[in-house]
């Protein structure tokens, strides 16, 4: 016990426990599902996490610094239908440029709610409620109804989801999803290792303290919501490539999947505490039921009641484990996850540092 | 020409008698504030049928404009009664509904025809007929059952085989409508090879219709043809599909505009579709409503009036809701390879 | 500036809002101010602004219920679903609000005794709620009731007031009471001040939050069922996505989502500037998207401008920070 409580961080042990609930649900519905254990399902599951992974990445970030992007859905579905739109009229266009359009638009949205939320001294809530609903509604405004359809975009993009990286026996690794892994992995390594992303947490779990240490407060908010939107917008992208239909509607609700990737994935909604893996896991675990969900036989009617009784499960039997964890570890920092509140109180410091 | 004559001949009181056999022409010129209301707003129907309806009011010589107003998707019901109401208030002469609220714009509809007002539904009908004048049906629902049958039998072939319908939202009055009357045709003998499995639902967004019709290959590996009665669901399923290299083995049909479904129809994916025009349905829509308010027709029973270049149509009895009146549009346009790639332009 | 000081500035500036919003309506439309106009201005957000009150004591409280939408739904169903099955309506009402009653238990009890985050709660219950009326209802849409329920939804019983209105009006004392007047009223500011300053202090903060979401999830039933009783008819998807509309009402009120402050006298206010700028936009024929895009850009508006004159001023002083 003491070697694992000195060679593993409590959050990785957080981490190790979500991983061991999805086991527990792969197993629960391996047994109610005949032909579960397929590549077919590893695939859809697989080919479905990669754009709310991607959300959830971003709204890791801002979230860890106490505050919460709900634009995000809208932003994607901007992104998805600007983009498309552009690839429509503009065939040959570069596909690297395609993609850092979407990206750089999702920034722009983004470094619109960062600027409210540092300068303007608005709680993100109020921003990202108020920008949620303008950017749906300027999307719905400029587009004049037309939708973008996947024989006006060239081929490369619609080809995208179908392209593996490599296969292993009949379990496919898209490229898509590599491309979430790929940043997962980038923003993990960056918000651990790299000084910039250790103050994501420093100004989350006590922004007073970060204020008098003199950390940039305000330009790390405006930075956390300019990568959730730069990441909203890649993920706009995927969203346009994997389902080449775009509506107006495209991406809406998105924000509350990845809230609800972000907060199953132990990242604490208070700020200051959780990892990128961890809201990764998050979204594995919610596109995991969600699948498997489909699959099983019962009325479609039902398929709602029992994921939302699946995610409050979740979220319970991860908070009673690390409960036990908190007591062998006797960390105080676990404890933040199960009585948030603490600090929050503080917050109102957050608003006007 | 010859029902004109008849028209001419008559004395204005014997014109409303006989409006019955004979057709109205609605006089153009009159000022009113007309609101053509669709589900909601961004999706390319409804804006087609704005432009007939658009059409229409030019034709007609209505000087106020035509108020095209809608709801945002997810406050579809309550933002449709809002419109209502507040039309209400501002007294307009008729409101064109393409009714997303089932039964519950009836209360709202009810007070705006207490003011005087029409209330013409057109795409999707209020169920009850309830607070309704007319409602222009762009095709027979019971007939759309039959139609998908058909296409079914004719994708499947004699053998037929398992499939499974993909709807908008389960509260859509006009597809649960096709989805009855589908089940209802499927009753005759000459479709017991058909067998429907499962029915669900992609909410009229393309990622849920996309993720639905995915689920519906997985839950059903015999299943080999996927049905959806919506513009939004039938491109989704032909993607999905397509996606997972699956389009040998499983069809996708149903309602889709031609310029979204070409590309599916000309690879096989989606062999066979059906639609109406949006442009005429909302043409119509107006012509009905512009006469109904300016007077110049009953909503009863056999009214017969002109609508402009669509030619003649008569309120009749609507056989799928028991107290309510319709004007029926048509025909369907079936969609396959040798028309499709035209009606997409 | 002091709290107090922030707080009446807050409200003067809602005041001068919901002034410039109630002339520009006068001015722009000659249906206005119909009493029948006045009363659709409230009927047709009623059931929102219902929920709103609730909704402020638990924000205050430092908490959110995103469920209450669902819970709308679901007791609306549950008394359709109870009525089909051949129920008497009274009985289906009771049924309605036990469920209500319920669900609010069911996320005060993993709230307060479980300690998980409301957040993460109530997201599953939005999901979840809503599900369970899916179950119950399916693909139908059930009416029919009987007329004295529909009346009563639709008629105005003093006037063009409606009982919903009543309702409202008797419920806004009830939670201006609760929250400014009584003992409990003060535990939920102070918990949402300070959760373990209370805790430490001896206050029953569990039993505190579980009257709060049980009393949301009763109140949220009741919306439910007025809005059948409005619509004269019920179907699964009742009510989706109010709960946006309800959280920005009690936000442009000046409740702060971290808790601990704010007053019922803002959320009134706010609620007429929402209800009269919708009204007014809607007499325009200004559409469902601008109107929403409006009032986004209002709710980020009216929280940067006194940001924007407070930090002028403390230029115009000197910095301080």
């Amino acid at each position: 016990m003491k070697w694992l409580q000195r060679h593993v961080r409590p959050e990785q042990v957080r981490e190790l426990s979500l991983l061991l609930l999805i086991i527990v649900a792969v197993v629960f519905f391996g047994s109610m599902i005949d032909g579960y254990y397929t590549s077919r399902t590893f695939n859809r599951i697989v080919s479905s996490v990669a754009i709310i992974t991607i959300v959830a990445v971003g709204q890791t970030l801002v979230v860890l610094t106490r505050n919460i992007d709900l634009s995000v859905g809208s932003v994607v579905g901007c992104t998805a239908y600007f983009v498309g739109t552009l690839l429509g009229r503009y065939h040959d266009l570069n596909p690297l440029l395609a993609v850092l359009t979407a990206v750089a638009l999702g920034a722009a949205l983004g470094a619109i709610n960062g600027l409210l939320v540092a300068w303007g001294r608005i709680p993100s809530i109020i921003v990202t409620l108020g920008t949620l609903a303008i950017y749906r509604g300027i999307l719905v405004d400029l587009s004049g109804a037309r939708t973008v359809t996947t024989d006006s975009l060239p081929g490369w993009l619609v080809g995208l989801p179908r392209l593996n990286l490599m296969s292993i026996g009949g379990l496919d690794l898209p490229a898509l999803f590599m491309l979430a892994v790929a940043i997962v992995l980038i923003f993990h390594l960056g918000t651990g290792y790299l000084a910039v992303g250790r103050r994501f947490y420093a100004i989350g779990s006590n922004p007073d303290a970060a204020a008098l240490i003199g950390l940039p407060i305000r330009r790390l908010v405006f930075l956390a919501f300019v990568l959730s939107g730069a990441l909203a917008g890649l993920a706009g992208f995927v969203t346009l490539a994997r389902y080449g239909n775009i509506t107006v509607e495209s991406g809406r609700g998105l924000e509350l999947a990845a809230v609800a990737a972000v907060v199953v994935g132990g990242v604490n909604i208070f700020g200051g505490s959780g990892t990128v893996l961890g809201a990764m896991l998050g979204a594995i675990m919610i596109g995991t039921l969600e699948q498997s969900l489909y699959r099983l036989q019962i009325s479609e009617f039902w398929r709602d009641a029992i994921l939302g009784l699946l995610i409050l499960l979740a979220v319970a039997s991860d908070a009673v484990i690390l409960q036990r964890l908190r007591a062998l570890w006797g960390r105080a920092d676990l404890k933040i996850v199960t009585e948030p509140p603490a600090e929050a109180t503080v917050a109102a410091g957050a608003r006007s540092p | 020409m010859k029902t004109n004559l008849l028209a001419a001949a008559s004395i204005a009181a014997l014109v409303a008698m006989t409006g019955a056999a004979s057709a109205v022409d609605i006089a153009p010129g009159k000022a009113m504030d007309m609101v053509l209301l669709p589900k909601f707003l961004g999706i390319l129907p409804f804006d087609q049928a704005h432009q007939g309806a658009e059409e229409a009011a030019k034709e007609l010589q209505n000087s106020k404009p035509l108020q095209f107003l809608g709801p945002t998707p997810e406050n579809s019901v309550a933002g449709q009664i809002e419109i209502t109401t507040n039309a209400t208030t501002q007294g307009v002469a008729a409101i064109m509904i393409s009714n997303n609220s089932g039964d519950q714009i009836v209360p709202s509809a009810k007070a705006a025809q207490a003011k005087g007002i029409k209330v013409v539904t057109w795409d999707s009908p209020i169920p009850s007929a309830e607070g309704e004048d007319v409602f222009v049906a762009q095709v027979d629902f019971t007939e759309t059952g039959k139609v998908m049958a058909d296409m079914a039998m004719g994708i499947l072939g004699a053998d037929g085989g398992k499939f499974a319908i993909l709807s908008a939202s389960p509260d859509a009055a006009n597809q649960n409508a096709w989805i009855a009357a589908m089940k209802d045709a499927l009753k005759d003998p000459k479709y017991a090879k058909l067998q429907l499995i499962d029915t669900v639902y992609g909410n009229d967004q393309s990622e849920a219709s996309y993720n639905q019709a995915n689920a519906l290959v997985d839950k059903h590996p015999d299943m080999k043809l996927i049905m959806a009665p919506t513009s939004v669901g039938i491109v989704a399923a032909a993607k999905a599909l397509q996606d997972g290299k699956l389009c040998d083995k499983i069809k996708v049909s149903g309602l889709g505009v031609p310029k979204e479904m070409v590309a599916y129809t000309m690879n096989g994916c989606a062999p066979q579709f059906a639609l109406w025009s949006f442009v005429d349905l909302g043409y119509l829509s107006y012509y009905t409503a512009y006469g109904l308010a300016s007077g110049a027709i009953k909503a009863e029973e056999g009214a017969t009036f002109k609508a402009g270049r669509m030619g003649e149509y008569k309120i009749t009895k609507d056989p799928t809701r028991a107290k309510g009146l319709r004007v029926l549009m048509g025909p369907f346009s079936i969609y396959d390879k040798k028309n499709v790639e035209a009606a997409a332009k | 500036m002091t709290i107090l000081g922030r707080l009446k500035s807050w409200e003067g500036l809602l005041l001068g809002l919901l002034a410039v919003i109630v002339v520009m309506n006068i001015l722009r439309s000659p249906y206005f101010l119909g009493a029948g106009n006045i009363a659709n201005l409230f009927q047709l957000s009623i059931e929102k602004i219902i929920v709103a009150l609730i909704m402020t004591l638990i924000i205050i409280n430092g908490e959110i219920d995103l469920s209450v939408a669902s819970i709308m739904g679901l007791a609306a169903c549950v008394l359709a679903w109870l009525f089909q099955m051949g129920a008497s309506l009274p009985i289906a009402i009771v049924g309605g609000l036990l469920a209500g009653l319920a669900a609010g238990l069911f996320n005060g009890f993993w709230v307060a005794y479980v300690g998980l985050p409301s957040l993460a709660v109530t997201l599953a219950g939005l999901i979840g709620f809503r599900g369970i009326a899916r179950i119950l209802v399916e693909d139908r849409a059930i009416g029919g009731f009987p007329v004295w329920f529909n009346t009563l939804g639709q008629q105005g019983i003093l006037g063009p007031i409606t009982a919903s209105i009543l309702i409202f009006a008797v419920l806004f004392a009830i939670v201006a009471i609760v929250l400014h007047g009584s003992a409990l009223g003060r535990l939920v500011y102070v918990i949402g001040n300070n959760l373990q300053a209370a805790r430490y202090s001896g206050v029953r903060v569990q039993s505190v939050k579980m009257t709060l979401f049980a009393a949301s999830g009763l109140i949220a039933a009741l919306a439910g069922i007025l809005y059948a009783a409005r619509l004269g008819s019920v179907r699964g998807d009742m009510a989706t996505g109010f709960e946006l509309d309800i959280i920005t009402i009690v936000l442009l009120g000046g409740v702060s989502i971290f808790g601990g402050s704010g007053n019922l006298a803002g959320v009134g206010l706010s609620i007429l500037v929402i209800l009269n700028l919708r009204n007014g936009m809607g007499l325009a024929n200004i559409t469902g998207n601008t109107q929403t895009s409006v009032i986004g850009a209002l709710l980020i508006f009216s929280v940067l401008a006194p940001n924007l004159a407070q930090n002028l001023q403390r230029r115009w002083i000197g910095r301080k920070t």
